[in-house]
């Protein structure tokens, strides 16, 4: 992103950087009760631009992601905001949009179309219908509260693209992203003979990370590996400590120029490179699609946006001090780990039984606060949140002198990354 | 289990089920196959399109065995096997379908698997698999 011909429009000055981090409360699933998500999207935004020394009034842009229900142009009039001179949402699902949402702010300020673009998610699951149970299904409407099923099932209009997709899956009780992503392990473990213990160091490795983390909903809930293996099976091969948390809460991120940013209290992190995508055949992810080819199905398929990621930050794996890495399932870890090439194809839990991923001593220190599995998940923009704080220097596990941190978004759907660094 | 939504592409695939026929759409321009349904072939960009019939075996290529209900309705099929099955003469597509009439064990991915409908009402039929047999025997009565 940077590097443009000078001139006055496009020169270095326009670089884009993250110059604030702000977040709510985190709390478990319905924790939140005296303030609508909403209010809390609006609560995150305005911490984030407190946080870089900013004002609401200099605020001009908007990003979300995850077809966000808090729509950027009801933002912006009920903060007052002066003019809104940019909003986007990125068309990659759920947490795939979290880094392209960021880029999307940065490719905004960077051609002059705006400022100071804030990219914001709230997400108060207690609020609102789970994951997982398709757009618009018939569960709510359908099926009595006593969970019977409708006396003469029948095909229905789709409403969406993406609900005539899911038909596929759903009446065949793939409900959940775990049921989909178990699937995707189970294929993994099969072709290279991944094992539970390998998920499970991700997940007792970051629960570690949690517990120094103030604001992580699972920091006093250490966890060993007995206890990682004694938890129940959701759906073979995850365990109920695979699966990431589902919690309330929000959190927001601010981006402006390198120019602006050095009048402002906090040391800009700079924005190395970003890529987002997904590769042919790939469609919505194995969540709907289980077709594509078998190295694809079995990975983050993420392959090409780490290509693209590296290339264009002029840096690759082996230059990265630290890594937060999206973490709906400690399984896919693994191989989002493999697609950015921290290792081989098949690779990724060997990589992680070797302790890479812990805080201070690994080679690689992954999700330091916690990540979705055990800080929060607000769909990984968290771990944008947290990368800006390990190159700031104010991680709650700081990894000594880090100038590189990679930070990826959801592996098995069209996902983004983003390369940050300290300038 | 929540009913199916089915838009202009793929209501054909969901009447064909209803007469307890397997199809896999088909471009009758360069062959490929696709599943889910869809308006335009990927490989050629032909929107001509037919529906194949399968004769309904294949093979698991992936699975999961789900032990928590998602929804409360689910609580008394629980465990119900979920898996993606590779169908014989349907050029490699892939369906999500369950594994029936098996004890969740005995699922492996590899495993022979043949058709079975199950009739959810008169407007509606899921195509389901079962192990296949290892050697001809009597043949069951479906569920």
């Amino acid at each position: 992103m940077v590097g443009h011909p000078g001139g006055p429009v496009r020169g270095r000055h326009r670089a884009p950087c993250l110059v604030g981090v702000g977040e709510t409360e985190y709390t478990k699933w319905g924790g939140i009760t005296d303030r609508s998500e909403y209010q809390l999207a609006l609560e995150a935004i305005g911490a984030a631009v407190g946080d870089a020394g900013l004002a609401l009034d200099d605020v001009d842009g908007l990003a979300s992601f995850a077809e966000d229900r808090n729509d950027a142009t009801f933002v912006a009039a009920d903060l007052g905001l002066p003019e809104l001179r940019y909003a986007s949402m990125s068309w990659l699902p759920g947490g795939g949009g979290a880094c392209a949402a960021v880029a999307n702010a940065a490719a905004a300020v960077e051609t002059s179309q705006a400022e100071v673009v804030v990219v914001y998610r709230a997400l108060c699951q207690g609020q609102f219908r789970r994951f997982g149970r398709g757009p618009g299904n018939a569960v709510g409407s359908k099926v009595a509260p006593g969970g019977e099923r409708p006396a003469v099932p029948r095909l229905r209009r789709a409403r969406s693209l993406l609900e005539a997709h899911v038909a596929f899956t759903m009446p065949f009780g793939m409900f959940g992203p775990p049921i989909a992503y178990a699937m995707v392990l189970q294929r993994h473990m099969h072709r290279f003979g991944t094992t539970a213990e390998q998920m499970g160091q991700v997940a007792v490795t970051t629960r570690a990370h949690a517990a120094r983390n103030p604001r992580a909903v699972m920091g006093r809930r250490p966890m060993t590996m007995e206890d990682y293996l004694a938890a129940r099976m959701v759906s073979e091969p995850f365990r109920l400590f695979d699966c990431c948390l589902e919690n309330d809460g929000a959190c927001a991120v601010v981006v402006t120029t390198v120019e602006r940013a050095a009048d402002l209290s906090q040391p800009a992190v700079e924005i190395l490179g970003g890529a987002q995508g997904a590769l042919q055949g790939f469609g919505h992810g194995q969540y709907t699609n289980v077709g594509m080819p078998d190295d694809d199905y079995a990975s983050a398929g993420a392959r090409g946006v780490a290509t693209r990621l590296w290339a264009g930050a002029g840096i690759g794996p082996a230059d990265i001090d630290v890594a937060e890495v999206y973490d709906h399932f400690s399984g896919l870890v693994l191989l989002s780990l493999e697609d950015f090439g921290f290792c081989d194809r098949g690779e990724g839990g060997p990589f992680a039984e070797s302790g890479a991923l812990g805080w201070p001593d690994g080679a690689l220190p992954t999700n330091t606060h916690g990540g979705s599995l055990s800080e929060a998940y607000i769909h990984g923009l968290n771990h944008v949140v947290e990368g800006v704080r390990q190159l700031r220097g104010q991680s709650t596990c700081q990894v000594a002198g880090a100038e590189t941190c990679l930070v990826t978004s959801a592996a098995g759907v069209p996902t983004s990354a983003l390369v940050l660094g300290r300038p | 289990m929540p009913m199916p939504a089915a838009n202009a592409e793929t209501v054909g695939w969901w009447e064909a089920a209803r007469e307890h026929r397997l199809v896999v759409q088909r471009c009758t321009v360069c062959g490929r196959t696709r599943h889910p349904p869809g308006p335009i072939c990927p490989g050629c960009r032909s929107t001509a399109a037919e529906w194949d019939e399968l004769a309904g075996s294949g093979v698991v290529y992936t699975y999961t065995v789900v032990r928590q209900a998602f929804l409360p309705a689910l609580a008394d099929r629980l465990p119900y096997v979920v898996a993606a099955v590779e169908l014989d003469g349907a050029g490699g597509a892939r369906m999500v379908s369950n594994v029936v009439d098996v004890d969740p064990g005995d699922v492996s991915i590899g495993l022979r698997v043949e058709l079975v409908w199950e009739d959810m009402g008169p407007e509606l039929a899921l195509p389901r698999f079962r192990p296949a047999p290892t050697a001809p025997g009597p043949t069951g009565a479906g569920r």
